[in-house]
């Protein structure tokens, strides 16, 4: 296996060559609200070591997210995180060799676009209601 | 990540079942909690019940996360750049639980 052959040889199956479905985009998803979540925590950890012993680091995470645009990262921090959550559960079930049928999955995966964009709603209302961020 | 599949997969489940209850209190608490000016941020998180549960959250979390992002590297990275990419993210794991146990500790003592 010459390092030229093994560079020309596809790795996976590409996205083009799949019809689209629900349960590959839950599973696109959860792979994207996991990448922002990495991100999302940094901040995180950032406005917490920023309150713990930097008022400048603290002023910059605040600013922020007090900024217009941080309404948008609050809103996809939150929204990730009730998403991968839901889906996560849905992989522990996996886990256990249930719910893998293809009309479960299906059920399932619009279930959790619909169940966590609205508990996303909820917890941004009567956050924002509470005097929260943004 | 080779030769050890088996406990890498079983450390993210664990970590993910932990994670569940953890991520529910940070999304009932987060929206509020980052509204808040300096000081009531540090009043916040003087409190021993936000502090450990923030810090369990990011601690635990960063684990995890440390294991999806090398998962993420492993699938699209297959140059020389993988095993830069992979002890990045290892550094940024490190420092993100280091930084935090440190930020909890500094109000454990001083708030």
């Amino acid at each position: 296996m010459t390092k030229g052959a093994s560079a020309s040889r596809p790795l996976s199956p590409h996205l083009q060559i799949w019809r689209f479905t629900v349960t590959m985009a839950a599973s696109i998803t959860h792979r994207g609200t996991g990448v922002v979540l990495y991100g999302g925590t940094l901040l995180l950890a950032a406005w917490v070591v920023g309150a713990a012993m930097s008022p400048p680091l603290f002023s910059v995470v605040s600013s922020l997210i007090h900024s217009p645009f941080g309404f948008f990262i609050v809103l996809g921090y939150v929204w990730a995180l009730a998403f991968h959550m839901m889906n996560g559960l849905r992989h522990l079930y996996w886990d256990s060799g249930r719910g893998l049928a293809p009309k479960t999955a299906t059920m399932t995966a619009w279930l959790i676009y619909v169940a966590s964009f609205l508990l996303a709603v909820i917890i941004l209302w009567t956050g924002f209601a509470a005097g929260g961020a943004a | 990540m080779s030769k050890k599949g088996t406990s890498t997969f079983i450390f993210q489940r664990a970590t993910a079942v932990l994670l569940i209850p953890l991520g529910a209190w940070v999304l009932f608490n987060i929206v509020v909690a980052l509204g808040r000016d300096y000081a009531g941020a540090q009043a916040w998180l003087s409190e021993p019940l936000n502090a450990v549960l923030i810090g369990a959250f990011v601690i635990i979390g960063a684990m995890h996360m440390r294991i999806g992002m090398a998962e993420i590297i492993i699938d699209y990275i297959h140059s020389w750049m993988k095993d830069v990419l992979l002890a990045i993210n290892w550094l940024v794991s490190i420092g993100l639980v280091a930084a935090v146990v440190w930020s909890i500790y500094s109000f454990s003592f001083s708030g």
